[in-house]
């Protein structure tokens, strides 16, 4: 049975740390491992201080879902064309956004939606396979 | 009054009574000196023996506890001012200033000298050891964090730490939540929160910038690392031609590679460079952020757009 949350936060740094807690408590419950919370993390906190620094936010909107194996992050909605480039677009040759974010979590996804897009990103916990 | 004419008494601990241990030096402006090695106790480049060196303490401090003699407590303060400092060089990659830890160490070694009793019979390395390192170590559980962090959750976090370092060869893997949380007997909740507290514990080097950090500080990781990599210099230049790496030491260059290059996990990164899983994540972090202030303006081409435009 799916599970979600959903996390309104101001649009600042110190804010991401609620976000974590969220994520690490859903987290823990699937059974991942530190390493892999900690993966989690990094792409998150990645993800939305690219969004800080490309935005102008008044807040920040994270939607986590659990599904028994899989947690799920949908953050958004953004606008800014930079963004999704960064997501969306790997160039090579350094560690961009894109790079980074495909090597922390198992799927990474732009969601078009009106007026803005939303970043999926998807990490299987230790029993996905199973 | 001055030193030199304390020294010039019936005193029979004077100085120049122990010829070839230590000599008195002519006047300078600060007044006549005992000559040591330059690097201390620890490390003596004139040869001079260990005995000797021991002999030259227990005059210094006898000095200073029988007689109140304040220039042979500045003197034991400024011979072992490099063992502080090699101790402080142990603690230097954990986010604070190698200078600040080797002042906090100081502290440790002035104590040390003050408390020390005579008639134990210890030398004064033994015992000014434990007191500097005690200092460093109290000085991050107090006041290594950025944002105060009630002392239950700093001590949680640094039995944490213990817990991972024995659960990861045990099980051959990175711990989950609920293991750490049996292992360290307190709730998951207060496992993850300890954790996050553990980014307000790093959030001062996360910020630092990569000019900052002396070569000093860096040495401390290499104490880590047990040596140069010779795979560092063989990296793909892709990664060390890209935008930002020339911020990064090698090492940093190294990690970054194996972790998003090479696909390899924190723990895999851990065992090749012979360093934790948690100091792999933290370092890591720190790259990265140092990437962020590095190329975050190419990466982010258009200004921030007004709310207008974005709604």
């Amino acid at each position: 049975m799916s599970e979600r949350i959903s996390l309104e936060v101001p649009a600042t740094l110190s804010a991401l740390s609620t976000v974590r807690m969220v994520l690490g408590g859903l987290g823990a419950r699937l059974d991942f491992s530190l390493e892999d919370l900690d993966d989690l993390f990094l792409a998150t906190d990645r993800l939305l201080e690219a969004a800080l620094d490309a935005e102008r936010l008044e807040s920040l909107r994270v939607e986590m879902a659990v599904d028994g194996v899989t947690l799920t992050v949908v953050a958004g909605s953004f606008h800014s064309e930079a963004l999704r480039d960064q997501v969306a677009v790997t160039p090579g040759g350094c560690i961009d956004l894109c790079t980074l974010l495909r090597r922390l979590v198992d799927h990474v996804d732009v969601q078009m939606e009106e007026g803005g897009f939303s970043v999926v990103m998807v990490k299987h916990g230790p029993n996905a396979g199973a | 009054m001055s030193g030199r004419d304390d020294r010039r008494t019936n005193d029979p601990l004077d100085l120049e009574a122990l010829p070839g241990q230590a000599r008195v030096v002519p006047d300078d402006e600060e007044g006549a000196d005992v000559e040591q090695g330059s690097h201390g106790p620890s490390a003596d480049p004139e040869g001079r023996g260990r005995d000797d060196s021991e002999k030259l303490d227990q005059y210094l401090l006898r000095r200073y506890h029988l007689y109140g003699d304040r220039r042979a407590r500045e003197q034991l303060i400024t011979m072992y001012l490099p063992l502080v400092r090699s101790l402080a060089r142990r603690y230097a990659s954990r986010g604070e200033q190698f200078d600040d830890l080797v002042q906090v160490g100081a502290i440790g070694l002035i104590k040390a000298i003050d408390r020390f009793d005579l008639s134990r019979g210890v030398e004064l390395t033994t015992y000014a050891t434990p007191n500097i390192v005690g200092e460093i170590k109290r000085y991050f559980r107090d006041k290594g964090w950025s944002v105060r962090v009630p002392r239950g959750l700093q001590e949680l976090n640094i039995r944490l730490n213990k817990v991972i370092d024995e659960l990861v060869p045990k099980l051959q893997r990175s711990p989950t939540i609920n293991e750490l949380a049996e292992a360290a007997n307190a709730t998951p909740e207060a496992v993850l929160e300890a954790l996050e507290t553990s980014q307000a514990y790093n959030s001062v080097s996360l910020q630092a910038s990569p000019n900052g950090e002396s070569g000093e500080e860096d040495a401390g990781l290499i104490d880590y690392l047990g040596g140069e990599e010779e795979a560092y210099d063989t990296m793909e230049d892709r990664t060390t031609l890209a935008p930002g790496f020339a911020k990064l030491d090698k090492r940093e260059r190294y990690i970054l590679h194996l972790r998003f290059f090479e696909g390899l996990t924190q723990s895999q990164i851990a065992e090749r460079v012979g360093i934790s899983q948690m100091h792999v994540s933290r370092l890591i972090r720190r790259s990265l952020e140092k990437l962020r202030e590095e190329i975050g303006d190419l990466d982010t081409p258009q200004p921030p757009r007004s709310s207008d435009d974005d709604r």
